[in-house]
C-alpha cells in the first residue's frame, strides 16, 4: 500500500512538476486596449502557451505611454497612440522581432521590424437612431459641417468627441483630420459652436451616446462601436463615405523586456496566423493580413464600405505628431478654433 | 636531359595573378572608401534636405522661433531605410526650442555651428548617428536672432547602400578579372599556338626525315626554329657522310672480295699445283689488304660518329716513340728504314684522346710502309714550337703529284696508285683525328723528293718552356 | 714446349695450331674459357695464347685469374678489338704481348719464339740467341762454342741485346747500360756497336740500327 501511495505520488508530482516549473516565465504587457475586446486572444495564447504567465495591464494611452518610458521596463507595449509609439521606437526602446511572422508582415504596417500594427480600427460617426427622425444623418465630414452649421440649436450640446488634450488617440485623429483637409478647422469651429462634449475615449461617449445625452459622436473608434451597436440598436455606426481614418493598435518588445523570449513569443503569436485569426473572428479589431477569414478583417471591411479606408500611415511623419511645439501649435488653433463662433 | 621547368600558362597566369591582385587590392580598397563617401553624400544630402525642410517652418511668434515641424522633414529624416530620426531647434540662448535631442548637441558644437554647418558621425546610446547643425539667420517681426537646426539619424541605410554599391564594384572587379583571365587564356593558347603547330610539325616527321623545317613561326621562336634546321643539317651532313663512306666501303670491299672470289674459281678449275699456289699467294695478300681496310674502316666509323671522349694530357714524344718502336718490331717494317729523329729533351704535352694519337701515328706509318718501295727510308719526328708542336713522317719514296697533294686526305683516295697496297683511307683517317684535336694536316714533297705529312698540334698549357 | 691456345673461331685455331705445331711444340686448343680453365687446373703450360671474345666469356678474366694466384705463365693476347682500352687493360693485367687479328702467322710466330724465350730464360740465367750464348754468371760469352774474348763494354752491349733478343733494345737502356749516368758523345754507342758488328760479321746474326730508337740483333736474312 505504501509503496503505491508513493507511486502515486511521484505519478501526481511528474505530471505537476513541468507545470509549476514553465508557469513560471511571467510576461508583462502594457496595453491601451480593453482587455474585454482582447480576451479571446488572450485566453488563446495563454492555452498554446501555458508556460507563460500573462500580466495584461489595461491602462489609457497615457499611461501606457509612461510606463514605457520607466522602469522597471514592461515585456510589451501596445498602444492605439501612433505618434507615442513611433516617438518610443524612435528613442531607441524597441528591440527588433526577427522571425517569419514579423518578416510576411506588410511593410506598410511596420516599422524598422520592431513595432507592428496588428489592428486596422476604422474611425467613425455614431449617432442616435432618433438623429433620422429630426433630419439627414451625415454620412461625410462635409454633411456632418453642413449639419452642425444648418441644426446648430437643435444640436447644442448634443455632440461628443475625443479631448486632443487628454486622449493620444483623439490627438492623433486630429491631427490627421488637419492633414487631409484644412476645412477641418471649419468643423471644429462648428462643433465649438455647439458646445461640443470632449471625452477622453470612446466608451465614455459610446455611454453618452446611448443615455441620449449626445446624439452625434465624432471619430470613435470603430472597433468599440461596432461591438457596442451590435447590443445597443439605438446606435448608428457610420464609415464617413468621403474618408475614413483607419487607426492601428501598435506593438513593441521593449529594449530592456526582463523577459524578451516570452515577448516574442506572444508578438510572433499576435502577428501569427493564429492569433490574426482570432482578431478577425473573435474581436472586432479587424486584422490586416488579406489571407484571414473572419468577419473582422481589412479586406472585408474594404469590400463593404470601399477604398476610401485612409489608415494612418506608419512611419515617421508620426513623429511630427509627437513634436511638442506642433502639439503646442495645433492645441493653439484648436483652443481658437473651438471658441472662434461663440458669441 | 630535358626537364619540365613549370608551364608557360602557369608562369603567364601568375603574373596575371599578381598584377590583378595587386590591382585588385587597391581597387577594392578605392572601391570600399568610395563607395562610403557615396553613400555618406546621399544620405547627407538627405540630411540636408530635411534640415531645410523644417527651416522652412520656423516662425517667429512673441520673440520666440516656432516651428511646425513638417511630417516631411521625417519621412526625409527617416529615409526609406526606416533610421531612427534625431532632430532639435536651437535657440540663440542654446535653448532646444523643439526636438528630441534633449540636450545632446553640445555648446561646442553648437559654436562650430555658428561658423560653418556641422557634420558629425558620433555614437549616441548605443548606435552611431549621423548628426548635421546649421545655423539659420531668420526674420521675424520683433527680433533677428540665429536658430540652429540639428538633425540625424542612424546609419543603416548608409551602410546597406555602401556595401550594396562595394558588392557590386566587386562583382564588376571579379566579372573583369575572370574576363581578363577568359581573355589572358586564350592569349596565351594563341601565343602557344606556334609551338604547338612546331611540335606536331616535328612529332609527325619520319624518324629519317631530316629536310629542313617549313613553317611559319612568330619572331621569337625563329632562333629555335633556326637552331632545329641547322642540326637537321648536321644530321644531314652527318647521315650523307654515312652514306657515302658505307658506300665507298662497300664498293672498296666488294673490289678485293671480287678478286678473291675469281682467283679461287680460277684455282679451283685447274689442276696444275703451280696455279694453285699462286692462286694462294694472291688470296693471302688480298685478304690482308682487306681485312687492313676493314680495320682502317672501323677507325674511321668510329672517329666520326664517336662521340667525342675526355682528353687527357700526353707527352707527344712518349707515345710517338712508343709507337714507332712498335711498329719497327713487325713484319711489315722489316724492309724499311723506319726510324725516328731526335726528340725535344722536354716532355711535350697536349690534351687528345690517347687512342687517338696512336692511331694516327700508327695509320702515318702504315701508309708511308705502303706507299714507299722497299728500302726506304722513312723518319717520323717532332717539331716544338712556341705554342704549338708539329708530328711528321717524310719519306724518300717517289712521292706524288702536286695536284694529288690536297686531294690525298680523303677517303679512298691513293695518289691514283692503284698498284699499291692499301685503301686510301689511312690519310683519311689521319686527317680526322687531326681535326678533332685541332690540328691540321699538312701533305706535301719531302726535301728529298718523297712525301712528308705533318699534324700540327696545340700544345697544352702544362709544356714548361 | 706446351701451348695453350684458347680461341672459338675454328679457322684460325687451325691456323695457329698449324703454324705453331711444326715449330716443336705442343698445342692444346679449347674454345671456352671453362674448358681452359680446367686444363690449367692441373697441368703447366709455357705460353698462353688467349682470344678475349670467348662464348663463355671475356678472356681477361682468366688472365686475371692466373695472376692473382701468382702464375706467371706468359700470355700472348689474341682478339679482333682493335680497342686501345682493352689493350691497356689486358697488359695492366699482366699479359706478356697482344696481337691485333688479323694477324701474319711470322708475325705471330716471331712474337711467339721471344716471348718463349724469354720464359725459358726465367729458368735458365744463359741468354742464347742463334750461335751467341752469354752466362751472367760467369761473365763468358760464346760464338758457336768458342769463347768471345770480348772488353766489358762491347760484354755489356752483348748481354743488353741478348736481353732484347729478336726485338729492339732502346738506345737509351744501352747508354745506361754501357756508360752510366755519365756523360758520353752522342757516337760513344754507335763505336762500340760498330766494334760488336765486326766481331758477329760471318756469324750468321747482325745488329741493326734502327734511327732514332736503338739496336736489334737478329738473324741475318738468308
Amino acid at each position: 500500500m505504501i509503496r503505491f501511495r508513493l507511486h502515486t505520488l511521484f505519478l501526481f508530482s511528474g505530471l505537476l512538476l513541468p507545470c509549476i516549473a514553465l508557469a513560471q516565465t511571467p510576461l508583462v504587457i502594457e496595453a491601451a486596449l480593453d482587455r474585454q475586446v482582447v480576451a479571446p486572444l488572450l485566453e488563446a495564447f495563454t492555452r498554446s502557451h501555458p508556460e507563460i504567465e500573462l500580466d495584461y495591464r489595461d491602462r489609457s494611452t497615457l499611461e501606457v505611454d509612461r510606463q514605457a518610458q520607466r522602469a522597471p521596463a514592461p515585456d510589451v507595449v501596445i498602444s492605439s497612440a501612433m505618434p507615442w509609439q513611433m516617438a518610443r521606437v524612435n528613442d531607441g526602446l524597441a528591440q527588433p522581432l526577427e522571425s517569419k511572422q514579423a518578416r510576411d508582415w506588410p511593410a506598410w504596417a511596420k516599422w524598422r521590424d520592431e513595432v507592428f500594427g496588428f489592428t486596422f480600427e476604422p474611425i467613425v460617426t455614431v449617432y442616435r437612431l432618433e438623429l433620422a427622425r429630426h433630419m439627414l444623418p451625415p454620412t461625410t465630414h462635409a454633411a456632418l459641417y453642413r449639419l452642425l452649421v444648418t441644426q446648430k440649436k437643435r444640436l447644442h450640446g448634443r455632440i461628443t468627441t475625443y479631448s486632443p488634450t487628454r486622449s493620444g488617440v483623439g490627438y492623433t485623429l486630429f491631427q490627421q483630420d488637419a492633414r487631409y483637409s484644412p476645412r477641418f478647422w471649419d468643423l471644429v469651429a462648428a462643433m465649438g459652436a455647439t458646445d461640443v462634449a470632449l471625452e477622453s475615449n470612446t466608451q465614455d461617449m459610446l455611454d453618452g451616446l446611448s443615455d441620449g445625452k449626445y446624439w452625434i459622436g465624432y471619430n470613435l473608434l470603430g472597433s468599440y462601436a461596432l461591438r457596442w451597436a451590435q447590443t445597443h440598436p439605438e446606435l448608428i455606426v457610420q464609415v464617413p463615405k468621403d474618408y475614413a481614418l483607419v487607426m492601428m493598435r501598435m506593438a513593441f518588445i521593449h529594449r530592456d523586456a526582463p523577459h524578451p523570449g516570452a515577448a516574442k513569443t506572444f508578438l510572433n503569436f499576435l502577428l501569427g496566423s493564429e492569433g490574426q485569426r482570432i482578431i478577425a473572428g473573435r474581436t472586432p479589431l479587424f486584422s490586416i493580413l488579406a489571407d484571414v477569414v473572419g468577419p473582422y478583417t481589412a479586406q472585408r471591411l474594404r469590400d463593404q464600405v470601399g477604398e476610401r479606408l485612409y489608415p494612418i500611415p506608419i512611419d515617421a511623419s508620426l513623429l511630427a505628431f509627437d513634436d511638442a511645439q506642433r502639439r503646442d501649435a495645433f492645441l493653439a488653433r484648436w483652443n481658437r478654433e473651438i471658441r472662434i463662433l461663440e458669441p | 636531359m630535358i626537364t619540365i621547368n613549370g608551364t608557360l600558362k602557369f608562369r603567364l597566369a601568375l603574373w596575371l595573378l599578381i598584377a590583378v591582385g595587386g590591382l585588385g587590392i587597391f581597387l577594392l580598397i578605392e572601391a570600399y572608401t568610395s563607395a562610403h563617401r557615396a553613400a555618406d553624400r546621399a544620405f547627407d544630402s538627405q540630411l540636408e534636405a530635411a534640415e531645410l525642410t523644417i527651416a522652412d517652418a520656423i516662425q517667429w511668434q512673441d520673440g520666440q522661433p516656432v516651428v511646425e515641424i513638417p511630417a516631411a522633414a521625417f519621412q526625409i529624416l527617416a529615409t526609406n531605410q526606416q533610421e531612427r530620426v534625431f532632430y532639435a531647434v536651437i535657440d540663440a540662448a542654446g535653448q532646444e526650442v523643439t526636438g528630441n535631442l534633449k540636450g545632446f548637441v553640445q555648446p561646442a558644437w553648437r559654436k562650430e555651428a555658428k561658423q560653418n554647418p556641422v557634420w558629425l558621425t558620433i555614437p549616441q546610446d548605443d548606435v552611431a548617428i549621423r548628426l548635421h547643425g546649421r545655423e539659420l539667420d531668420s526674420a521675424g517681426w520683433e527680433s533677428q536672432e540665429p536658430v540652429q537646426i540639428w538633425v540625424g539619424h542612424t546609419l543603416s541605410g548608409r551602410q546597406a547602400l555602401a556595401s550594396q554599391l562595394f558588392e557590386r564594384s566587386l562583382t564588376r572587379f571579379l566579372l573583369m578579372v575572370l574576363l581578363a583571365s577568359l581573355l589572358m587564356l586564350l592569349a596565351i593558347k594563341s601565343a602557344l599556338r606556334p609551338i604547338r603547330r612546331l611540335r606536331h610539325l616535328l612529332r609527325r616527321r619520319d624518324a629519317d626525315d631530316i629536310r629542313p623545317l617549313h613553317a611559319q613561326v612568330p619572331a621569337e621562336l625563329f632562333d629555335l626554329a633556326e637552331t632545329l634546321n641547322s642540326l637537321f643539317a648536321r644530321q644531314r651532313e652527318s647521315r650523307d657522310a654515312l652514306l657515302r663512306l658505307t658506300a665507298d666501303a662497300s664498293h672498296q670491299l666488294k673490289t678485293p672480295l671480287a678478286g678473291l672470289q675469281s682467283t679461287s674459281e680460277l684455282a679451283l678449275q685447274s689442276t696444275n699445283p703451280q696455279t694453285w699456289y699462286q692462286a694462294l699467294e694472291t688470296v693471302h695478300e688480298s685478304a690482308a689488304r682487306t681485312s687492313r681496310l676493314a680495320n682502317q674502316l672501323l677507325s674511321l666509323a668510329r672517329l666520326r660518329h664517336a662521340s667525342a671522349q675526355t682528353l687527357e694530357s700526353l707527352d707527344l714524344g712518349t707515345t710517338l716513340r712508343d709507337c714507332v718502336m712498335e711498329w719497327a718490331e713487325r713484319d711489315i717494317a722489316q724492309h724499311h728504314d723506319l726510324g725516328l729523329a731526335p726528340l725535344p729533351s722536354s716532355p711535350v704535352r697536349i690534351k687528345a684522346e690517347p687512342w687517338a694519337i696512336r692511331e694516327m701515328i700508327g695509320n702515318l706509318i702504315d701508309n708511308a710502309l705502303r706507299h714507299t718501295p722497299r728500302g726506304s727510308e722513312i723518319t717520323l719526328g717532332l717539331e716544338r714550337g712556341t705554342d704549338e708542336v708539329t708530328l711528321f713522317i717524310e719519306d724518300n719514296g717517289p712521292g706524288v703529284s702536286e695536284a694529288m697533294l690536297d686531294r690525298l686526305h680523303h677517303p679512298f683516295e691513293r695518289a691514283g696508285r692503284q698498284d699499291t697496297l692499301g685503301s686510301g683511307l689511312g690519310l683519311a683517317i689521319v686527317d680526322s683525328i687531326a681535326r678533332r684535336h685541332e690540328g691540321v694536316l699538312r701533305v706535301q714533297r719531302s726535301t728529298t723528293s718523297g712525301l712528308r705529312v705533318s699534324v700540327r698540334l696545340s700544345l697544352s698549357g702544362l709544356n714548361e718552356k | 714446349m706446351r701451348l695453350l691456345v684458347v680461341e672459338d673461331d675454328p679457322l684460325i685455331a687451325h691456323s695457329l695450331t698449324a703454324a705453331l705445331g711444326p715449330l716443336g711444340n705442343n698445342v692444346e686448343t679449347f674454345a671456352l674459357l671453362s674448358q681452359a680453365r680446367a686444363a690449367l687446373a692441373h697441368s703447366h703450360f709455357d705460353l698462353i695464347l688467349l682470344d678475349l671474345g670467348l662464348p663463355d666469356g671475356n678472356g681477361l678474366t682468366l688472365l686475371a685469374e692466373l695472376r692473382d694466384r701468382n702464375d706467371a705463365t706468359p700470355v700472348l693476347i689474341l682478339t679482333a678489338r682493335d680497342g686501345i682500352e682493352e689493350r691497356v687493360k689486358g697488359l695492366d693485367l699482366g699479359a706478356d704481348d697482344y696481337l691485333a687479328k688479323p694477324f701474319s702467322l711470322a708475325e705471330l710466330e716471331a712474337r711467339t719464339r721471344a716471348l718463349l724465350r724469354r720464359s725459358q730464360q726465367r729458368t735458365d740465367n744463359r741468354l742464347t740467341f742463334g750461335p751467341v750464348c752469354f752466362d751472367p754468371a760467369t761473365g763468358i760469352a760464346t760464338l758457336h762454342g768458342q769463347a768471345l774474348a770480348l772488353p766489358r763494354r762491347e760484354l755489356g752491349l752483348l748481354e743488353s741485346l741478348l736481353l732484347h733478343a729478336g726485338r729492339i733494345a732502346p738506345r737509351e737502356v744501352l747508354v745506361d747500360r754501357l756508360f752510366g749516368f755519365g756523360e758520353v758523345g752522342p757516337n760513344a754507342l754507335e763505336v762500340y756497336v760498330s766494334r760488336l758488328r765486326k766481331r758477329l760479321t760471318g756469324s750468321g746474326l747482325r745488329i741493326r740500327t734502327l734511327r732514332g730508337l736503338g739496336y736489334r740483333l737478329e738473324e741475318e736474312p738468308a
